[in-house]
Formats: structure tokens, C-alpha cells, sequence
């Protein structure tokens, strides 16, 4: 698995701080109960290094899927978002983690998780065209689904194997399934009521009437009754 | 005499120019419809679907693209696209997630080159009360100005294409059967209109065609099938196919391409991959009637 950079700066400022000589006695008692740890966090500094140089578009997180699902392709969504990408403002706009109103630009209301998570819970507040998982990894605009897998993990799965969302053009062959941002707002994500198509016309020779209160059939009141008690 | 002679020469001239005339008038617009007598004679005697030589089928499909020509004036591709072998059809709908738009209603519509005016519709999208499942009290033509109306679920219904049909076992002459790949089909150019299938259906998915289906000649789909939607004649009835014409060839049924919600899952039912075996394997699945025994091969589920 890959580690993002976030993780990266962490490892390495521990790392910093275990080595350092004004904390030179502290690291001589601990040496041989964090010997192991260091071994290992050497190893995986070094491993981000490599990663950190290749942190290109291209290059972010693949999801392999869940056992036995079927290999879809999903409709790329970046040639449709007016914004992206968000380097053009943010590359000259300090980060501010800070949870705060929005002005201008973007919604100030965030309908998604009713308060329970801010911008920077999907978008990567350093790569501003990435988007970020819990685990902080970085994950291209075009592979929003795995952010919205993160927490919505049954949908995920149900979306991978095509009892959720929607596929393009085919039932046979090759899958292409359009990705959930495609149908669902990310930062409102209900589906909006909608008008609809108009309704049949009525055969000739009958007539319309709404509203009539039909005689309903007894087995739907002892179907209430029931729940009462 | 030579008098006489011109005379009777006359009279078989005029009586000749007569049907000459007559048989000109017949060319240029017959009474049966705007086909030539051939085709019309052809049409009489045209045999059963399954009973036709494939030179037969294909002399069929090249008078249904003529009648389509003289009666439209649009140019028609009517094919007869066989089944797949090792495909059997299955439909799932999520109700959970059906909102009522009705676009697969109108898009149904248009595919399968229904006519505008008359009041055939293959699928029906019906509102029910939330809880409730009381088929005969639901509403179809709800028409509120936005859909879902709280306290309300939406059902579509159409074709169940049933594994064991009632509607074939009641067809008098054999017009409808059941395709290789599950599809109840209907030769309509066999088909005597006796409505007797209507009355065997549970479902309320076949609809008998009163008027020839007028279609203006832009909207129009071209690409047919002699099984399917090809402009039908008067006094047949009609049903949904699945859209034989598409899903025989990989794609998927226009109602579900066109439905926004993605409620609609179509799938093969042999394939143990696919979405709908996934579907059927995963989800609390019902299909409406089950106990009638007729097996349909399109259930509903919620999540």
C-alpha cells in the first residue's frame, strides 16, 4: 500500500524528534524497546520517497475491488466540473484547515453529512486537485467513488457489483458504469424531487376522476391493526 | 359490317382503356393501403413466423420496410436478430430507488414506435401509499408537479415475461410464444386480435392496438425488429419485448437506459456474474403475484 504524504511528514518528524541529540539520553533508554519501530519507520520513509517523486495524476490510488467483483471502467467526470482544476485560485491561496463559512466560489452550505465532516474530509487540503481518503491517500477527481466508498461502503460494494448506480449502454461485454458524483452531488447529495413525464391518457369512453376514496380491501385495516398492537 | 366492326372495335377499346385506367388508379392508390398487389397477396398467405423459410422471413422483412416506406415515407431497417444462445432474460427493479419520472414510460414510447395518439403505453408506473401493496387501489396517472409525493412509492409494471405464460396457453392460433432466450413474443402479422391472451394476463402488460399507430416520420426508429417494434398493423395486440431489438445485440432495454435513477437492472440469468444473478443473490427480492404460478422473470426488491 501506498503512503501519502501526510503520513510522510509524520514518520519523518518522529523520526526528526527520536534522533535528535537534545533528546540524545531519552533515545539511549528507549533504544532497544523502539529498535524494531525505527527499523521500520526507516524503512517506510524511505519507501514515500520514491512514491512523492511520482505523485502525478496517473499514478494515484487504484482500488483492486472486492473479491470476485467484475472489472469496470468508470465515465471520467473532470471535462464536466467548471472549477477543476482547483490549483488555478488555490495554488495561490495559503491552506486554511480552519472550519469556517465558505464566501463566494463554492456553496456555503454543506448539505453532506449534516456537520459532521468539512472540506478537507474528501479534498486533499495540500494537492488541491486530489481528493483524500480517511486513510489519507490521494485518489484523482475521476475516482471519487473510492472517497465515497470510504464511508459508504455498502453502496460501494453494491455499485461495484451493479446492483447500484448506473451502467452505459450495454447489458453485455465490457461494464462501463457511470461514478456516483455523476448522479449524486457531493456536497448535497440527495436526489432532488422533479417533475414528471406526463401521465397516460385516460381511455377513450372512461373518465378521469381523482381523489375518489375506493373501498379498500379488509385485509389492509387488519394489516394496520396489527402494527398497533 | 365495317360499320358495325368499328363500332364493336370502339367499344373494346374504350372497355380496355377502362381497365387500363382502372388497374393505373390501382397502382397509384389501392384500397388496401398503399402496397402493391404482390405484397398484399404475399401478406394473405404469409405463413406463421416459426413455420417461415428463412427466404420467407426475409421476403417479410423486405415488405414490412416497403409498407413502412408507403405509409411513413421513412426508410426502415427491420431485421430478425436471432437469440443468443446461453442467454435467458431477467429484470430487476429497485423500488427503493424509483421516483416516479416516468422516462422510462416515454422513452419505452418512442423505441418501440407506439403511436402517439393512441393510448397504448407497454409500461405503467404506478403510485402506491408508503406500506401499502394494494395493487387494484394504485394510482397511474398521478400527475403531481413534483415526484416523489411524500408518503408515496412508485411501481412500474410491465411485461414479467413469465417462464410459464398464461397469455400463450390462451392464443387460439399460436401467434405468441416464448423465445429461446425468455422473451414472449408476438408474431403480429399472425396475431387475429381475439384479445383472449389480455384476458389471461395477470398483469395487465399486453394492450390491444385500436388504431394504426400513428408516428411522425422524424421520431421514428428505424432500427426494428419483425418481433418487436416494428410499425404495427391495426387490431393486434401488442407487448413489451425487452426490446428484442437491442438487448439481442448487447444493449440494454431503452427503459432502462433511459430510467435516471439506475432502478433498473437487466441482466442475463445464466450468466452467475451478472448483475441481476447479483442482485437476485444479494437483495430481498418479490415478484407481484408469485403465487399465480406463472413464474415471472422480472422481480422488484428495495435497499
Amino acid at each position: 500500500m501506498r503512503m501519502s504524504r501526510i503520513n510522510i511528514w509524520a514518520l519523518g518528524s518522529s523520526m526528526a524528534r527520536l534522533l535528535s541529540p537534545t533528546d540524545k539520553a531519552g533515545f539511549r533508554t528507549a533504544a532497544a524497546s523502539y529498535l524494531p519501530l525505527v527499523t521500520l519507520l526507516f524503512c517506510s520513509a524511505l519507501l514515500p520517497a520514491n512514491a512523492e517523486e511520482s505523485a502525478e495524476p496517473s499514478q494515484a490510488l487504484r482500488f483492486e475491488g472486492y473479491p470476485n467483483a467484475p472489472t469496470v471502467s468508470v465515465v471520467p467526470r473532470k471535462d464536466e466540473l467548471f472549477f477543476y482544476p482547483c490549483d488555478q485560485c488555490h495554488a495561490a491561496m495559503e491552506p486554511n484547515p480552519e472550519i469556517r463559512p465558505l464566501n463566494a466560489m463554492h456553496d456555503s452550505a454543506l448539505e453532506h453529512g449534516r456537520g459532521r465532516i468539512w472540506c478537507t474530509s474528501c479534498h486533499d487540503l495540500e494537492n488541491r486537485n486530489f481528493l483524500t481518503t480517511l486513510l489519507n491517500e490521494l485518489v484523482d477527481i475521476d475516482e471519487a467513488y473510492l472517497v465515497c466508498g470510504g464511508c459508504h461502503a455498502n453502496r460501494h460494494k453494491d455499485w461495484s457489483f451493479g446492483a447500484h448506480g448506473k451502467r452505459v449502454a450495454n447489458w453485455q461485454g465490457d461494464r462501463t458504469l457511470y461514478s456516483c458524483p455523476h448522479c449524486h452531488n457531493p456536497h448535497s447529495p440527495a436526489i432532488k424531487p422533479r417533475a414528471p413525464k406526463p401521465a397516460p391518457p385516460v381511455r377513450a369512453g372512461l373518465r378521469l376522476e381523482l381523489g375518489i376514496e375506493h373501498e379498500k380491501s379488509a385485509i389492509w385495516d387488519s394489516r394496520e391493526e396489527h402494527e398497533d398492537q | 359490317m365495317s360499320n358495325g366492326g368499328s363500332n364493336f372495335d370502339k367499344a373494346r377499346r374504350n372497355f380496355l382503356r377502362g381497365l387500363g385506367m382502372g388497374t393505373a388508379a390501382v397502382a397509384a392508390r389501392p384500397a388496401w393501403g398503399g402496397e402493391t398487389f404482390q405484397d398484399a397477396f404475399a401478406d394473405f398467405f404469409q405463413k406463421d413466423y416459426r413455420r417461415m423459410s428463412a427466404e420467407e422471413i426475409a421476403a417479410a422483412l423486405e415488405r414490412i420496410e416497403r409498407k413502412a416506406k408507403s405509409r411513413y415515407d421513412v426508410e426502415i431497417d427491420c431485421q430478425n436478430t436471432p437469440p443468443q444462445q446461453g442467454v435467458v432474460y431477467g429484470y430487476a427493479i429497485n423500488i427503493s430507488r424509483c421516483k416516479g419520472y416516468r422516462d422510462c414510460v416515454h422513452a419505452c414510447v418512442k423505441e418501440n414506435n407506439l403511436g402517439r395518439d393512441s393510448q397504448m403505453q407497454y409500461i405503467r408506473v404506478l403510485q402506491l401509499d408508503q406500506g401499502d401493496f394494494d395493487l387494484e387501489h394504485s394510482d397511474h396517472y398521478y400527475d403531481p408537479e413534483t415526484v416523489p409525493v411524500e408518503g408515496k412509492h412508485y411501481l412500474p409494471v410491465q411485461c414479467m415475461q413469465c417462464d410459464d405464460p398464461p397469455c400463450v396457453k390462451a392464443c387460439p392460433v399460436e401467434a405468441t410464444w416464448m423465445e429461446p432466450d425468455g422473451i414472449v413474443v408476438v408474431d403480429y402479422d399472425w396475431c387475429i386480435g381475439c384479445r383472449y391472451c389480455m384476458a389471461a394476463c395477470p398483469y395487465w402488460a399486453r394492450h390491444f392496438n385500436w388504431t394504426v399507430p400513428e408516428i411522425p416520420a422524424e421520431e421514428m426508429n428505424t432500427n426494428t425488429h419483425y418481433l418487436g417494434n416494428r410499425p404495427r398493423p391495426r387490431g393486434v395486440v401488442e407487448k413489451c419485448t425487452f426490446c428484442i431489438h437491442r438487448t439481442r445485440k448487447g444493449q440494454q432495454p431503452a427503459c432502462m437506459e433511459a430510467c435516471p435513477t439506475g432502478s433498473r437492472i437487466f441482466g442475463n440469468l445464466l450468466d452467475p456474474d451478472s448483475e441481476i444473478r447479483y442482485v437476485l443473490a444479494n437483495k430481498q427480492v418479490f415478484r407481484l403475484k408469485e403465487d399465480l404460478g406463472t413464474e415471472p422473470k422480472f422481480w422488484y426488491f428495495s435497499d
